[in-house]
């Protein structure tokens, strides 16, 4: 029992990266509706750009990398909108699936290329900390996650909820249309959600690498599934929808990796996805119907 | 020659891959499952033949009924969603299956040596061409026909009143509904169509390359088999084997000589071919043309 609830409390922990890699689908899925399968590659590819701070300084701080994660993030994200949306009609929604399939094999692939296929070793932050409580015990590094990522969470929120910016991101999920008749330039608005979300996967990227403490291009794959697999448990488009799913998902996968191994672990995963799909199918929290 | 020979193998089980993707493209649906299907087939009809020693046809006809009747199952609860969270549905059920051929065992000794699926390590020893004593030319030959077979039954659909209601339902499900087409038949018998013609393109698969594994059924073969048909376009199934031959053909063999630098060229062409060509190489307007063409020489 112990056990059981230790290893859901460091899933939960964890999930705080599943979440983020979530809120990056969903915003992009509010404003455009569009899939942006790009994604994850493009966040570790970020984590991977911090790594090249290292390369320059080999005594960087860590918070430098962080830094260089969380903007090269952005940029990844500006050239994913640039590449594989912008010129491409809104009337094929086929066309950006395969374009950002494409980007995902392309990130993949420089990656792959730049490092020789080898894992890269990634700065960890407060790893030998160790918090006790009774009979738990916390790991530093995934507290700093954790707390990394709420942080991130909450200054989003505050973007969308209490700035001129995320007052038009809102409007343009909403009402593409409406928006454009009220003088919000859309293609700026849907450029700057990419930007924002680039922004946050870098961080997420980044944290993977300090909580595993490897970089490997083998994460991009399974990582967008389960990215992906967090946005629809939560509901498509809804923000607290993929914060709530992603810290379900992650401690679920650890209490089945638990109790059944890492390989069958996965399978859990896409089960609860299931359950999901036939008994809520518009997830936690379904977006009200009604657009467009 | 045999490397030409090889090289065609490849390209008629990747459009029948393809075109399983392209018949519920058509409706409008994404699935990103139809690598579950092609495993599916692959494994039981490799089964059929070196486990219980049947002959190549029925296992392959017995792995298309799977696939179909699996396609059918996800049919049904998958088709409660709609539009991109299907593709992320079918998206882990195809995981969901990969993974469950990562855990499958099922060995019996055959003649000393042990044979049958073993969890990572794959099946090894799917050895039906080899001890028939089939050439290359003839494997390359047997596979042909089931493409061929399969595009002209898909040529024909698309010729027939199935095939308007299936393009009615891709374009406006809505408008389709409301003239009273059933929409859960239709989406769910071109999911089965589908599913039937990746269990037969997995059984060839398998049969041909002799060893299969959970990974030769990941993610990234599900996103070939949509990518093939958007990227040739959706308006003929010629669209579909005009992108296997330029991925297959020309992407993958004929810039063997880049070496690494093959792989970065190939997500970029993807993103370019998208951006240039959004609706795929031949979409509605540049069949009109060539259409055209002909009908003016005719004329």
């Amino acid at each position: 029992m112990l056990d059981f609830l230790q290893a859901v409390l460091d899933g939960v922990l964890f999930g705080a990266i599943y979440a983020l890699i979530g809120i990056g689908f969903t915003l992009v899925f509010g404003v455009m509706h569009k899939i942006n399968m790009a994604y994850a590659a493009a966040s570790i590819g970020g984590a991977y750009c911090g790594l090249l701070v290292l390369q320059v300084m080999a005594d960087a701080p860590v918070w430098l990398v962080f830094l260089c994660a969380f903007a090269s993030g952005g940029l990844l994200g500006y050239l994913v909108y640039l590449t594989c949306f912008h010129f491409i009609p809104l009337s094929s929604p086929l066309a950006t699936l395969m374009s950002t399939v494409g980007m995902l094999l392309l990130i993949d692939e420089i990656i792959v290329h730049s490092t020789d296929g080898r894992p890269q070793n990634h700065p960890a932050v407060f790893d030998e900390v160790m918090l006790r409580a009774g009979e738990f015990s916390m790991r530093g590094d995934l507290l700093f996650v954790f707390a990394v990522a709420v942080l991130c969470m909450i200054a989003l929120l505050l973007l969308l909820y209490r700035t001129r910016l995320g007052l038009a991101t809102r409007a343009v999920s909403q009402q593409p249309v409406a928006a454009q008749l009220c003088g919000i330039r859309v293609a700026r608005v849907n450029a700057l959600t990419f930007v924002v979300t680039g922004l946050l996967g870098g961080g997420a990227g980044a944290l993977i690498g300090a909580s595993v403490g490897t970089l490997s291009p083998l994460l991009t794959l399974p990582l967008t599934v389960k990215g992906l697999i967090v946005t629809v448990i939560g509901g498509l488009g809804s923000v607290p929808g993929a914060i709530v799913a992603g810290l379900l998902v992650g401690g679920f996968e650890n209490a089945f990796q638990l109790f059944r191994g890492v390989t069958e672990r996965d399978l859990y995963v896409m089960l609860l996805l299931f359950v999901f799909l036939v008994f809520r199918p518009g997830g936690l929290f379904a977006a009200r119907g009604g657009r467009d | 020659m045999d490397f030409y020979y090889g090289l065609a193998q490849l390209v008629g089980v990747h459009t029948l891959l393809g075109l399983s993707a392209y018949i519920v493209l058509l409706t409008g649906q994404v699935s990103l499952a139809q690598a579950a299907f092609f495993a599916i087939g692959a494994y039981v009809s490799a089964m059929l033949t070196v486990l219980a020693g049947w002959h190549l046809v029925p296992a392959i006809g017995v792995g298309a009924l799977l696939g179909a009747a699996t396609a059918c199952g996800v049919g049904f609860p998958a088709l409660r969603v709609k539009g991109l969270m299907l593709v992320i549905a079918t998206l882990a059920f195809g995981e969901g299956v990969r993974i469950f051929f990562f855990n499958f065992d099922y060995q019996i000794a055959k003649g000393g040596i042990k044979v049958g699926p073993l969890g990572g390590e794959g099946f090894r020893q799917i050895r039906f061409f080899p001890e028939n004593g089939w050439s290359t030319a003839e494997v390359m030959l047997f596979i042909w026909m089931f493409a061929l077979l399969v595009m002209l039954m898909l040529w024909w659909i698309d010729r027939s009143r199935y095939g308007a209601v299936l393009r009615a339902v891709g374009e406006d499900d809505m408008a389709a509904q409301s003239v009273g087409v059933n929409l859960t038949a239709v989406k769910v018998s071109a999911m089965t169509i589908g599913g039937a013609i990746a269990g037969i393109g997995g059984g060839l698969y398998a049969h041909y390359t002799t060893h299969i594994e959970h990974s030769s059924f990941n993610v990234l073969v599900a996103t070939f088999a949509i990518a093939y048909p958007i990227v040739g376009g959706l308006s003929n199934v010629l669209g579909t084997l005009l992108a296997v031959i330029f991925v297959q053909g020309f992407l993958v063999e004929g810039l063997r000589d880049l070496g690494d630098w093959r792989n970065l060229l190939f997500g970029a062409l993807i993103v370019l071919a998208m951006n240039l060509r959004p609706r795929g190489f031949l979409d509605a307007a540049t069949l009109a043309g060539i259409a055209r063409l002909f009908g003016g020489r005719r004329a």
